[in-house]
């Protein structure tokens, strides 16, 4: 089978002469969950701007069902790959929440009734149904965060990106953000960029980490977790009650809860 | 010394039926570092925004009761008077950033050319800024050519950087590598040491257990609590009662309890939880 994506000795440099991205080589498989993890700066919001054409390969190439991004036009990638910016700011343009839930469908050539359906249906999925008529200037920053999501879920692409889901987000807000992530996996192929290693440890099991504008670990995440070296070299600090069970003499490192750390703490007064 | 005074204060954005800060009374002392937490909506950034008097001198709406801040009545006050006094990191850095500079260094140095200050100053305080926030390799770089975290940084030192006598900061990590964040709290801790005042907005409970002495819980408008950190949160019901999640190691302790395995304090910090695990493993 095609991967959905597939990314080949991929380099980027912005015109600033930045290089971004260095020797990335992946593929992502239809229906997976991917978290994209890394310090500050690394190349991850860049590389996933590659997927639906927002920034083309300085050299290398990128394949969406198999066809290069670099003759596709960004409209037409983004019907399969969609995006949610990191910074809502980056995204909403419109003045009302409906409007600019309404806009990707727009362009879709699709009947009136079925973009209201489509809009509906996605304000719904993410609880903004009373704030339709809103002014986006309004909002607090966690629901134009929702407002971004819904546009990209009413564009119903295949691959959907979510950049930094839960920043802004209250408890519950994250909970409803998980939620969300393993609902639109049923149907989609996700990829999470995130520091919340709580969140990329409930919803991701494979998670790729970028460490200067390199690829440097792909695989399962207790194993990414549990690699110190890793972690210390890539500055990314595992869930706090994992970060415990580490400075714990005989503990086994992976673990991610606190259910597991009380059978752990059983099992070894046995 | 009271440093900062709600008195009565509520707040209604123009347009809007109901107030969305209701008849707030709270007093910070000189020197604290008070921790904020709450619910999404709940008015934090209002309330964040009405110390240094956006709120009402750039949003319009209806204000009622009065905000004090170092002896001066915000309402009757101006911004540029106030942010002599408070300075202010926004929830999103985008909106932080004056786009005034068109590098990095500019940027920084913006608000201390407007105080005034020597050219030799400021060229040394920015230098110093850069270097302990970690931009270094950034200094000349136009802030919007940066990553999200690396923008959210130049944000935050936009503010550090003219030390304010009160530092509200709206979320500032949110979008910071643990690396970036440990810089940003050793600054701000530095502040603190010097007897700045400190609000920290944040939705981080393990940030809030750290450093804050102080915390206060916002619900719909109100102060639905307002006490020592330790005994709040690790008020498990209270926390839930408010939609806070509490620190894993509190909840693992209080797991722990459940099952007869722990019968002292809940855990709030990681010291607290290495004592536990040390002492349940022992017996
Ligand atoms: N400029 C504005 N005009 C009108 N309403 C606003 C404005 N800014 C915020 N609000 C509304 O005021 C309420 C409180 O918002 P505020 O941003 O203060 O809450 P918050 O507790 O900081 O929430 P969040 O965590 O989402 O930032 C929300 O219902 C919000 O929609
Ligand atoms: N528009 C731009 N022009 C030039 N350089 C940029 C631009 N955006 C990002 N960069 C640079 O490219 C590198 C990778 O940035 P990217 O935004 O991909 O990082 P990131 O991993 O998403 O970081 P963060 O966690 O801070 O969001 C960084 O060094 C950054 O400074
Ligand atoms: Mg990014
Ligand atoms: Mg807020």
């Amino acid at each position: 089978m095609t991967p959905i994506i597939k990314v080949n000795n991929l380099m980027f440099s912005y015109p600033n002469g930045v290089v971004a991205l260095r020797n990335i080589n992946l593929e992502i498989n239809k229906g997976e969950i991917v978290a994209i993890i890394g310090h500050n700066g690394s190349g991850k919001t860049t590389l996933v701007k590659t997927f639906n054409g927002l920034l083309k390969p300085t050299s290398g190439e990128v394949l969406i069902n198999g066809v290069s991004t670099k003759n596709e036009n960004t409209a037409k990638l983004s019907k399969i790959v969609g995006y949610v910016f990191q910074n809502p700011d980056d995204q909403i343009f419109n003045n009302s929440v409906y409007n600019e839930v309404a806009f990707g469908p727009g362009n879709l050539n699709l009947k009136k009734e079925e973009i209201n359906k489509r809009v509906l249906n996605a304000l719904e999925i993410v609880g903004l149904e009373k704030d339709k008529k809103m002014h986006t200037l309004d909002l607090s920053l966690n629901k134009k965060k929702l407002v971004t999501i819904a546009s990209i879920i009413a564009m119903n692409p295949e691959v959907i990106i979510l950049d930094e889901p839960s920043s802004g987000q209250d408890h519950e807000g994250t909970v409803k953000i998980e939620a969300l992530i393993k609902e639109l996996q049923k149907n989609h192929t996700v990829i999470i960029i995130s520091h919340d290693m709580n969140l990329v440890s409930k919803v991701a099991s494979r998670v790729i980490v970028m460490w200067d504008s390199n690829l440097i670990f792909d695989g399962d995440k207790r194993t990414a977790f549990m690699n110190s070296d890793l972690l210390k070299k890539t500055d990314v600090s595992p869930p706090i009650i994992t970060q415990l069970a580490q400075k714990i003499k005989g503990f086994r490192k992976d673990i991610l809860t606190a259910d597991e750390f009380i059978d752990e703490i059983i099992k070894l007064k046995k | 010394m009271d440093i900062l005074k709600f008195k009565n204060f509520s707040w209604t954005y123009e347009g809007f039926n109901t107030p969305i800060i209701k008849k707030i009374n709270l007093t910070i002392k000189k020197g604290e570092f008070v921790g904020m937490i709450g619910r999404v909506g709940a008015g934090r950034s209002s309330l964040c925004s009405s110390i240094l008097g956006l709120i009402p001198h750039f949003y319009p709406g209806k204000f009622e009761g009065n905000i004090i801040v170092d002896g001066v009545d915000v309402e009757t006050s101006s911004l540029s008077k106030l942010s002599t006094i408070v300075g202010l990191v926004f929830q999103s850095p985008t909106n932080q950033l004056s786009g005034a500079g068109t590098t990095v260094e500019e940027e920084l140095a913006f608000g201390l050319e407007n105080l005034g200050i020597q050219r030799h100053e400021i060229i040394k305080r920015v230098e110093e800024m850069v270097k302990l926030i970690g931009l270094e390799k950034f200094s000349s770089r136009n802030p919007f050519e940066l990553s999200g975290g690396q923008q959210q940084k130049v944000a935050i030192a936009s503010v550090l950087i003219m030390e304010p006598k009160i530092l509200v900061m709206d979320e500032p990590t949110a979008q910071l590598d643990p690396l970036g964040t440990k810089l940003v709290f050793d600054l701000i801790k530095k502040l603190a040491s010097k007897g700045i005042t400190i609000l920290l907005n944040t939705q981080n409970v393990d940030q809030l257990a750290e450093f804050a002495d102080r915390i206060i819980i916002m619900d719909k408008g109100e102060i639905a609590a307002d006490g020592d950190a330790r005994s709040i949160l690790t008020d498990i019901t209270l926390l839930k009662k408010y939609g806070i999640e509490p620190s894993q190691l509190t909840t693992l302790s209080y797991k722990m309890k459940e099952k007869k395995l722990w019968n002292k304090p809940l855990c709030l910090t990681m010291k607290d939880a290495e004592e536990m695990v040390c002492e349940v493993m022992k017996r």
